[in-house]
């Protein structure tokens, strides 16, 4: 699986891929109610004059430009939840993230996805990484994550700096 | 357990874990002094034009209260139409606790009740309240128990659950000292 952040990803140009055309660039993306899957890439304009990509239109979302299927192209922004999504209302990049206990656990510094499926797989927050699997709704107001459900917690990528989560191996006594 | 004085959930967002919106914010607790029981929260708007919101949260529509939002499954958790809150028309006639002097029955005075001590789980309720010594040096804690008698002034705790008071603050340890943090010490 390769994956993509959405830091590295702003600016990179959306080609067709029958005619060579640009399309636009990566302005940001349409995410799911969820907020665990790219529904649409926002490649042009602004606010209510954005274009989108539909993410069924990515052929290939390269390391150094997007490439859209033949004859694909950007369409209108459509609906409240898109349009909330390209005027910024409602953002993955800086989030407050909220557990579903009511807590709030920092905010979003950064989002990796599947470059294949568009799916979210880490969520970086202020507080250290979150599964995609974790993300229970994206609203103007937060990010809600479930903490609790360890069986979607992120992979370990650096050992925790403190043991007291209880990650530590069992020791008997 | 986690406890939260029911007074700091004030002002608190509602969340829903549906959509990640904010759809108000708590405007007051509304309590049963007399069945020692959390019956739900009155609402505000949220934003600009933030008002009384006509729409009510019962305690039993609550997913989880926190420390930064109190959270529900979806919008639809918020009744509302509105209609009082089962119990609230019992209200009118219910006496107010905080301030009560609270007597053992053998007859030491406890202090007096400055809060309503909230569980913070999935269901929220009642579980204590918190009481201010007459010198106001010490802070005690009180678990509700079906014993509890409240007149217009006075909270009498029975023989049994004064030894209770003691013990719970070992027994109930770990929820008292988690309440306890530092954090909620400064706040009084």
């Amino acid at each position: 699986m390769t994956t993509c952040s959405f830091r590295q990803a702003f600016g990179r140009g959306v080609i067709s891929s029958d005619n060579a055309e640009s399309l636009g660039s990566v302005k940001g993306f349409v995410l799911d109610g969820r907020g665990g899957q790219i529904e649409a890439i926002h490649v042009d304009g602004r606010g209510k004059r954005s274009t989108v990509l539909d993410w069924s239109s990515v052929r290939a979302f390269g390391a150094d430009a997007v490439m859209a299927t033949p004859g694909a192209a950007p369409s209108p922004v459509d609906g409240d939840h898109a349009i909330a999504a390209v005027r910024g209302t409602v953002s993955m990049l800086g989030a407050r993230v909220l557990t579903i206990q009511g807590q709030e656990i920092g905010n979003v510094d950064d989002v990796e996805f599947d470059t294949e499926s568009g799916a979210v797989v880490l969520v970086h927050t202020d507080h250290g990484p979150l599964g995609g699997a974790q993300l229970r709704s994206l609203g103007s107001y937060a990010l809600v994550v479930d903490t609790a459900d360890t069986q979607a917690a992120a992979p370990p990528v650096d050992p925790p700096v403190s043991g007291e989560r209880g990650t530590d191996a069992y020791q008997p006594g | 357990m986690n406890l939260m004085r029911a007074g700091d959930v004030i002002g608190l967002p509602v969340v829903s874990i549906a959509s990640g919106e904010d759809v108000a914010e708590i405007r007051d607790v509304v309590y049963d002094g007399e069945g020692h029981r959390l019956i739900g929260f009155t609402l505000n708007k949220r934003g600009l034009f933030a008002g009384r919101f006509k729409a009510v949260l019962p305690a039993d529509s609550v997913a989880a209260i926190g420390p930064d939002a109190v959270m529900v499954d979806a919008e639809a958790s918020i009744d509302q139409g509105g209609d009082p809150l089962p119990g609230m028309d019992d209200l009118r006639s219910a006496r107010p606790v905080i301030g009560n002097r609270v007597v053992s029955a053998d007859g030491s005075d406890l202090g007096e009740v400055v809060s309503v001590i909230l569980s913070t789980g999935e269901v929220p309720q009642a579980v204590g309240y918190e009481l201010r010594s007459a010198d106001r040096s010490d802070t005690a804690f009180v678990p509700i128990s079906a014993q509890l008698a409240l007149s217009g002034e006075n909270l009498v705790v029975p023989a049994e659950a004064t030894a209770f008071v003691r013990e719970d603050l070992a027994g109930f340890g770990a929820a008292i000292a988690s309440y306890r943090s530092p954090a909620l010490e400064n706040d009084v």
